[in-house]
């Protein structure tokens, strides 16, 4: 460690190691999955079904992601997935914004009693069966309109943009309505960018609950080419075994269901992969300094 | 340019009236600073000038034209706020622009109204750089330039300097003085600091919970407060004030402060035994007799050098009483002070029981 470790008092240093610890296990349960499912996905079809696999791959293969890319349902899912993932993302910044910075404005007529109706739905809903049954009522079954407008409100971003507004100070506002500013022109050009690291916090949120948005595409979507990728996984895990196209080939083919799942999981995760080094820039903090003096 | 009047003016939050109906004419280019303690109102004034707070009751105009149900952008104001307000993902020159922008003004019209107020504001090689790499006087310079670059009618500061240290308040305060005398625009400037108000207005107005003290220039202030409000807010150190009676000998009327008569000026309207207070500036008394001046006895208590001068802690009684001295550059003679001089002509008489000045009265 780099720090002087004498400037530490005893019960210090144990807590110092103790957290250490904590954080290591921490990694390793979260990392590990990863790192398993990974190598399964790279291993041979024997021994990715016989669980041999345990921390690298073993008879490295690609076989496995050749089978998967080579399956045109893949794709259409994997494009579903973006469809939802991007138009609910948008969907939801684009109601999530306006609704937190109006819910934030002390001028807003019955802010408590609006910010407790949004609040009110982090705690109480009506459960799955009446969300159901609203949606076939809507006629939003089996529809990519359904699964992006019906979940594009989401009470703890609301909450936790509200917040962030609200902590900005009011005379930004003010100072650009003297400049001569409408709402919409202060919303957007003061207090959006300002709020970058918040609003860079929740796309981050959206995003990942898209993208892995599971039960409810389970549930509403029933058309095959509608599906999202995490369904598919589903199917795969669910059916693949039974798929006698599918078995057929395990005898000739370096692959086997396990490997194949590995495959498209890895899959999966790419993009978040690739889109977080661009969201996380805008986390640092210190945007703000400057800018008012308390 | 223009007037701002403000007619019978009240604001309240709910039940609570925080303004109670104040009348006040602002002339032409006129600089005029309102100062009072916090909570007196004089924020919630500015900010109703500004569109910021609504009116309850009563009427303000800008250049004869009633602006209560006008919005801020349309009344033609700019206001410098305390906190600056820069906007801080923009740089100098956009934060300037930031309002030009908004009313759609032309480029050119814009790059060159920017370069002209960094010019004003010495702000030219910053232009470029966001608030959080500027220094706190530099903020505040171009909070000034967002709010000169309008051209507005009226200017509006809410205690601008409060934020800065002790040094660069002072060099701010000529600044915008100096701005003030090559704009030429109305300004009206909020401060709880009375030697800013001193230095900056044309005309003083002191508030205190809600209402107007009084309005006068700052030498009228200093010469002839209206009541002990003023006469103790003005002023550093302020006035003395010392409780005493009315005693009419036959050497004219005099105060008895304990036991120390002070003669008055001229003929006022007070009566035998009637209580007052008595006011004395404390940089009106001197160490020497002059010509119409009386004696003081007074305890000593504490020398205060400040360079040139000294604050001298003393008490006639049990009423304390401040005396500024010269020092010239000692203050071993002021040790040993016992006795000080005022001129009666520049001793104020107020009634005890309602803090007015009496004044007085016009000779027969």
């Amino acid at each position: 460690m780099a720090m002087n470790m004498n400037l530490y008092s005893r019960g210090d240093k144990i807590f110092a190691i103790a957290v250490s610890i904590l954080i290591g296990l921490f990694t390793v349960a979260t990392l590990y999955p990863f790192i398993y499912i990974a190598a399964v996905s790279f291993s041979g079809g024997f021994a990715a079904a016989a669980g041999k696999v345990v921390l690298t791959p073993i008879d490295t293969t690609l076989a496995a992601y050749k089978y998967v890319l080579s399956q045109p349902k893949f794709w259409m899912s994997y494009l579903n997935t973006f469809i939802y993932t991007i138009g609910g993302t948008i969907t939801s910044l684009l109601i999530i914004i306006p609704g937190a910075y109006a819910l934030s404005r002390p001028q807003l007529i019955g802010r408590r009693f609006w910010n407790l109706f949004v609040a009110f739905t982090l705690w109480f809903n009506a459960g799955l069966i009446p969300f159901f049954l609203n949606m076939r009522d809507l006629n939003l079954l089996d529809s990519y309109i359904g699964i992006i407008i019906g979940f594009a409100v989401n009470a703890f971003n609301l909450i936790l943009l509200r917040n962030f507004f609200e902590s900005l100070p009011q005379s930004f506002e003010e100072a650009a309505r003297m400049d001569g500013a409408n709402d919409f022109q202060i919303l957007w050009k003061v207090y959006i960018p300002l709020s970058k690291p918040a609003i860079a916090t929740i796309t981050l949120f959206c995003i990942v609950s898209r993208w892995n948005g599971f039960f409810w595409a389970m549930v509403l979507l029933q058309s095959e080419e509608k599906i999202p990728l995490q369904v598919f996984l589903r199917h795969t895990i669910a059916f693949l075994s039974d798929d006698q196209e599918f078995t057929a080939t395990l005898s000739t083919q370096p692959y086997s269901v396990e490997s194949v799942t590995g495959a498209i999981i890895v899959c999966s995760i790419i993009p978040v992969l690739i889109v977080y080094p661009f969201i996380q820039k805008y986390f640092e903090k210190g945007i703000l300094l400057g800018g008012v003096k308390e | 340019m223009s007037n701002v009047l403000i007619n019978k003016v009240v604001k309240s939050y709910g039940r609570l009236e925080v303004v109670h109906g104040i009348d006040l004419d602002i002339a032409p280019q006129e600089f005029v600073v309102l100062v009072g303690p916090s909570g007196c109102g004089k924020s919630t004034t500015l900010r109703m000038i500004a569109g910021l707070e609504e009116i309850t009751d009563g009427t303000i105009s800008i250049d004869d034209r009633v602006v209560n149900r006008v919005a801020p952008k349309d009344r033609d104001v700019a206001m410098v706020f305390q906190n600056y307000a820069l906007y801080p993902h923009l740089n100098v020159a956009d934060n300037i622009a930031f309002g030009l922008r908004i009313r759609k003004e032309s480029k050119e019209h814009i790059a060159e109204s920017v370069k002209e107020v960094g010019e004003i504001l010495g702000l030219t090689p910053y232009l470029d750089r966001r608030p959080a790499n500027l220094s706190g006087g530099q903020r505040q310079r171009v909070a000034m330039g967002r709010a000169i670059v309008r051209r507005p009618k009226v200017f509006l500061f809410d205690e601008p300097l409060s934020n800065l240290d002790a040094k660069l308040r002072t060099q701010m305060r000529a600044e915008i003085k100096r701005l003030h005398k090559r704009l030429g625009a109305t300004s009206v400037y909020v401060t709880h600091d009375q030697v800013e108000a001193m230095t900056l207005a044309d005309r003083i107005v002191v508030m205190n919970g809600g209402i107007i003290e009084q309005i006068g220039t700052p030498m009228e202030l200093f010469m002839n407060p209206a009541n002990t409000f003023v006469a103790g807010f003005i002023g550093s150190p302020p006035m003395n004030q010392l409780r005493g009676n009315v005693h009419k000998t036959a050497d004219g009327t005099k105060v008895k402060v304990h036991d120390v008569l002070f003669d008055l000026p001229g003929s006022l309207a007070v009566e035998e035994g009637q209580e007052v207070v008595v006011g004395v500036r404390p940089e009106h008394m001197a160490l020497t007799a002059s010509a119409d001046s009386f004696e003081i006895p007074i305890s000593l208590d504490l020398v205060e050098p400040l360079g040139s001068e000294a604050l001298l802690h003393a008490s006639i009684g049990e009423e304390p009483i401040i005396i500024k001295a010269e020092t010239h550059g000692d203050i071993a003679h002021l040790s040993g002070v016992s006795k000080v001089y005022a001129p009666a002509s520049l001793v104020k008489v107020f009634d005890a029981k309602t803090g007015l000045a009496i004044n007085e009265q016009a000779s027969s």
